[in-house]
């Protein structure tokens, strides 16, 4: 599957969709779907919100078409589409609501999709997934899309210090997660239960 | 802090790792279904906007029936009389008067204020400290707290 940020789009294509040409844009969406919904998921947790948000993400990118001027490759001109729909997302109380349901159904979904990969990378999946959504989008952004902290900074509005502290923040967090499981389970003493009794 | 340095490395060939390793799953959905979701989620956000606007509308109906149910209709204040004499330019009997159209309440309150500060002015001049002057201080008093009154009660119905 390419990468959402690598998908380019020739200008005969682009001209078709445009011009509203249903092959040229069935065409678009199977290109595109698959990254953008990858790179979705790896912000949202939650399957259906995702869906929601691709859904919206590339309504949108049909609706704005006109407005993209080939100055970046299409598949980051599309990235800042479903990240600006994502924080979107991640600011309405609907999504706050959402989120408390979901710490009850974390660890199934994030290893849903784990299958061929190691047990690390298993276990940093779901680290990551916990995450609270605004810092492990922060944490993806930067580390993995090499978005500069002036770029996260803008999208979420906020100061660039905010996005430094967001990421010095979840490096600790997801540190913690990867040594955690084994020092917890030994820091539990045996027959805690019992004791008092 | 080297060694912080080192393990945010780490961790960051390991995010790498794992993106690179994506096995995503497909969206449920493809183009056609995209466009029907889309003018489902469309058609479901006019049902709701129609609602918002039909509850809007029966509550603004409501409440305006509501205040105009509790306003207490008295009759009309009448136009300040124009006599130079203080006792002329006295208070209504009751002066606390609201009603739903305030625009001619008002403009009676103001030219009755007005009145009474002329009398004021002139008992002032001829007598500081008598009791007329007291008395038209009064009225002055119950006719501004009348007129807050009005104004008030008007604001309230135009925000409803």
């Amino acid at each position: 599957m390419q990468r959402l940020a690598e998908i380019g789009i020739s200008d005969t294509e682009l001209a078709a969709a445009r011009a509203g040409d249903g092959a040229a844009r069935r065409a678009l969406f199977d290109r595109v779907a698959p990254g953008a919904f990858a790179f979705i998921r790896r912000l949202v947790r939650h399957q259906a919100m995702a869906e929601d948000l691709l859904q919206d993400t590339l309504i949108a990118m049909f609706e704005h078409l006109q407005d993209f001027r080939g100055e970046a490759p299409f598949g980051i001109w599309v990235r800042r589409i479903a990240v600006s729909r994502c924080l979107m997302a991640f600011r309405s109380p609907w999504h706050r609501a959402r989120q408390a349901l979901d710490s009850w159904i974390e660890d199934g979904q994030a290893s849903s999709a784990a299958e061929g990969r190691t047990a690390d990378l298993i276990d940093l999946d779901r680290a990551l997934a916990r995450l609270s959504p605004v810092t492990r989008t922060v944490v993806w952004l930067y580390d993995v899309e090499g978005w500069t902290h002036e770029e996260i900074a803008h999208a979420f509005e906020r100061t660039v210090s905010f996005s430094k502290s967001q990421l010095a923040r979840g490096h600790a967090r997801l540190r913690s997660e990867l040594v955690a499981p084994m020092t917890a389970s030994l820091s539990v003493p045996l027959g805690s239960e019992l004791d008092g009794q | 802090m080297d060694s912080d340095d080192n393990r945010d490395l780490q961790l960051v060939a390991r995010l790498r790792q794992l993106d690179a390793s994506g096995a995503a799953t497909p969206p449920s959905f493809g183009y056609d279904r995209m466009l029907e979701r889309h003018a489902a989620a469309g058609e479901r956000a006019r049902r709701r906007r129609m609602l918002a606007r039909g509850t809007a509308s029966a509550l603004v109906v409501g409440l305006i029936g509501v205040s105009l149910w509790r306003v207490e209709v008295g009759d009309p204040p009448s136009l300040p009389e124009t006599t130079e004499s203080a006792a002329g330019v006295a208070a209504p009997a009751e002066p606390r008067i609201v009603r739903a159209d305030t625009y001619f309440a008002l403009a009676a309150l103001e030219d009755r204020i007005a009145t009474v500060d002329d009398a004021l002015s002139m008992a002032r001049t001829y007598s500081p400290r008598g009791a007329e002057v007291a008395r038209l201080e009064r009225t002055r008093a119950e006719l501004l707290d009348s007129y807050a009154q009005v104004r008030y009660a008007e604001l309230v119905s135009a925000n409803y």
